[in-house]
């Protein structure tokens, strides 16, 4: 069946045509199974070998935005996964010291430790310098939008906040 | 002769209602009997629901590699006249990310050609050769996630 189909295209169908449209499921034997992966992983071997430190380095830096995409579009709201986490995990995926770092990006060391603790809010100029450190690879509203999910989760759950302004609010909308 | 305006693309795991409408007429094979053995994916453009290409692809950690097993673009984007370009090349952009997102520079995927397609996935995806499949990773990988990502 899986023949007929390709013999039905081939007619109607430059073999460029389909290679842009179509993936055929083929079904190997063993013996060629077995081929086939002593192959991939020969030549698999090759590719790394030849990989250059900025490959790796793109597709680490890549690995690290698709991350944070990852988890800026779920629902969930992870405590551990704030701006400062990804910040710490993008200067160690460049192996740079932080105060090497820090200077990268024109701030100071103590500010660069307090963003990664997150005991100080990031202003936005840090999510457009690191844009610009990381050569556009992760976008300045990538790292503004982990500091917006860290704020939507504490104004909505924080109860210590609603107590302390509930004495502010004279009336309600619906009186009840 | 495919559209020249860009269109942002959504890419989902197909859900049991989507194989209602996955006919092997308009989406050339039976999607349905590839449900258990694959993990199927669906392209549509944003904010419509006409699904535009569809991928089943086996995630291997062990290996650290991501294998398409089928993919079609839907038979109106197929050939010369087709409405719109590049549906197959993202759908596979999308293995790629998966594999990136879970490998990093480990990342690989791959694919069983049929022969006489060879060497237009590799013109095509910056695929190389390693006789029964095809595959990206390092270099060759970066530079179709480049072609393709904003």
């Amino acid at each position: 069946m899986k023949h007929t189909l390709m013999k039905a295209n081939t007619k109607k169908h430059t073999s460029g045509e389909l290679a842009e449209a179509l993936v055929y499921p083929v079904t190997l034997t063993p013996a060629q199974k077995k081929e086939a992966a002593g192959q991939l992983a020969a030549a698999r071997k090759k590719a790394q070998e030849k990989m250059n430190d900025k490959d790796k380095l793109a597709l680490q830096l890549l690995q690290l935005k698709f991350q944070v995409q990852d988890y800026i579009e779920s629902k969930k709201y992870d405590i551990e996964k704030h701006f400062g986490y990804f910040l710490k995990q993008y200067i160690e995926i460049l192996e740079l010291k932080r105060k090497a770092f820090a200077e990268d990006i024109s701030i100071d060391e103590t500010m660069l430790s307090q963003l990664i603790n997150m005991h100080r809010t990031p202003p936005d100029y840090i999510s457009i310098r690191l844009e610009l450190h990381s050569n556009n690879i992760i976008p300045a509203d990538y790292w503004f939008k982990l500091i917006e999910k860290q704020k939507e989760h504490k104004i909505k759950t924080d109860q210590t906040l609603r107590d302390k302004e509930k004495k502010f609010v004279h009336k309600t909308a619906i009186g009840l | 002769m495919a559209t020249r305006r860009q269109r942002p693309v959504i890419v989902n795991i197909a859900e049991d209602e989507d194989f209602k409408v996955l006919s092997e007429k308009r989406y050339s094979f039976n999607w349905k009997s590839f449900k258990k053995t694959t993990t199927v994916y669906k392209l549509r453009i944003e904010k419509e629901n006409d699904i535009l290409g569809v991928m089943g692809i086996v995630d291997i950690p062990a290996e650290k590699r991501v294998e398409i097993k089928l993919l079609a673009t839907s038979i109106e984007n197929i050939g010369s006249n087709k409405v719109y370009d590049r549906v197959a090349g993202c759908l596979i952009v999308y293995a790629c990310r998966i594999a990136i997102t879970n490998y990093g520079m480990d990342a690989c995927i791959s694919l069983v050609p049929k022969t006489q397609l060879i060497k237009h996935y590799m013109q095509k995806y910056h695929m190389l050769n390693a006789g029964r499949q095809l595959f990206l990773e390092g270099h060759a990988l970066f530079l179709l996630m480049r072609e393709y990502i904003e």
